[in-house]
């Protein structure tokens, strides 16, 4: 798929093919995805966990279910942990340097090894790494984009994918030995859409007018006509919901999983 | 039948839950038929047991919610939220209310232990009632849609074996 139409097919997707189990090497691809992404330090902000639903028991299934998550547990046949590792300043120092060494990082910007050792690290890196706050800032938002990649390499493989909090922390701690220093950012479900790839149609957003701007706030970003005819063409832009089935949709996926309607 | 139609102003609780003459599912004497009697509203349409809990403006709510299901089938859901109700001691009403708390600024939100204990006495509802596999869940999300319907946010079991 290409680029354009993966993202402008990407949605959250709450109905799977509860009977159709997610492949093992397209996991693969959503995690070098992942790996792929940006990162300030070039450190690895995330930890994630892959558990495949039937691969668990009946009572570990129940230790995760809680009266707010639970037919998405059952409907999905795949469970991805995402974490961020509230550690991931440790070693900055070294790796810096060795972007430095394979000139990713350049004098030409201002980077040298000296720079890292005398100034970054004991001025910059080491007290943020001491500011919980701090840490959490960005382990959140380095973490994100990480994901983001995974969910677009999701979409392109054909699979259907949606993030949830976190509602049963201990119980997974405990379960799947997660260490201290991780802490809990989403759950990601991932299956084989039992609801069309559209999902009942491409989610209202308001106009990238509203939201970027050229040189100063007064100034929007004004769309131009044709690039959006483009975006159209390339799947970018596609058709907006609801479908005029979705609701019979939703209904007979309802009525399929005995779910509430 | 649209919403619309279910909520015109001369629609009673009772009405709503009967819908005038869609024609879905033939005349019959059983409650999962849409036959004379259900199709028409009125006051004395519903069986006694049934009247009080369908004025309750909970069971409004979940009786006006989009969808096309046929009378019959709203009958049921009414006498299975009854039982469940009566089952616990309460009303339809109070057992929204038992999923609400107050907030220190005066708000109202969902109380997560009550909705836990709500949950668990759906749970226990739908054992007693001696139903299992894809029944069961189905009976129980039925009892959910009425929470869920009322601002209750929850989820059951999907049937997927």
């Amino acid at each position: 798929m290409e680029f354009n139409r993966v993202v402008g097919t990407r949605r959250s997707i709450r109905f799977f093919k509860s009977w159709r189990p997610v492949e093992r090497e397209k996991l693969q691809v959503m995690f070098e995805a992942a790996n792929r992404a940006s990162r300030s330090m070039n450190a690895d902000y995330f930890r994630a966990i892959v558990v495949n639903r039937d691969d668990l028991d009946a009572e570990t299934r129940d230790a995760l279910r809680n009266p707010t998550t639970t037919a998405d547990l059952d409907l999905a046949p795949t469970y991805i942990f995402w974490y961020i590792d509230m550690n991931y300043v440790e070693g900055a120092q070294d790796r810096l340097k060795a972007l430095v060494d394979q000139h990713a990082l350049s004098a030409a910007h201002g980077w040298s090894r000296a720079y890292v050792d005398d100034f970054l690290w004991p001025q910059v890196l080491e007290p943020i790494s001491k500011d919980m706050s701090a840490v959490l800032f960005m382990g959140a938002v380095e973490t994100g984009i990480a994901i983001c990649n995974a969910i677009n390499a999701a979409v392109d493989q054909g699979l259907g994918t949606c993030m949830h909090a976190f509602t049963a922390n201990e119980t997974v701690k405990s379960l799947l030995g997660v260490p201290d220093s991780w802490f809990p950012v989403w759950l990601q479900l991932v299956g084989y859409p039992a609801e069309e790839p559209e999902a009942g149609g491409q989610r209202p957003r308001n106009p990238i007018s509203t939201l970027f701007f050229e040189g100063h706030t007064d100034h929007p970003f004004e769309e131009d006509p044709e690039v959006t005819e483009r975006l159209k063409r390339e799947g970018m832009l596609q058709t907006p919901g609801p479908f005029p089935y979705r609701a019979q949709e939703v209904k007979m996926l309802s009525r399929m999983y005995g779910l509430p309607e | 039948m649209t919403d619309t139609a279910r909520t015109g102003p001369d629609r009673t609780a009772i009405g709503v839950v009967g819908e005038a003459g869609t024609g879905i599912g033939g005349p019959g004497p059983g409650i999962g038929e849409a036959g004379p009697g259900i199709g028409e509203p009125g006051p004395g349409e519903l069986p006694e047991h049934l009247a009080a809990v369908a004025a309750a403006p909970s069971v409004q709510r979940w009786m006006h919610r989009s969808g096309d299901d046929v009378a019959g089938a709203r009958l049921a859901d009414l006498e299975m939220l009854q039982r469940f109700c009566a089952s616990l001691g309460t009303d339809p009403d109070e057992l929204i209310a038992q999923c609400l708390r107050s907030t220190k600024s005066g708000d109202t939100a969902i109380s997560a232990a009550g909705r836990r204990k709500t949950d668990q006495a759906i749970s226990a509802f739908v054992a007693a009632e001696g139903a299992s596999g894809r029944d069961a869940i189905v009976l129980g999300n039925k009892l959910r849609g009425f929470l869920i319907h009322n601002g209750i946010f929850m989820q059951g079991s999907a049937a997927i074996d």
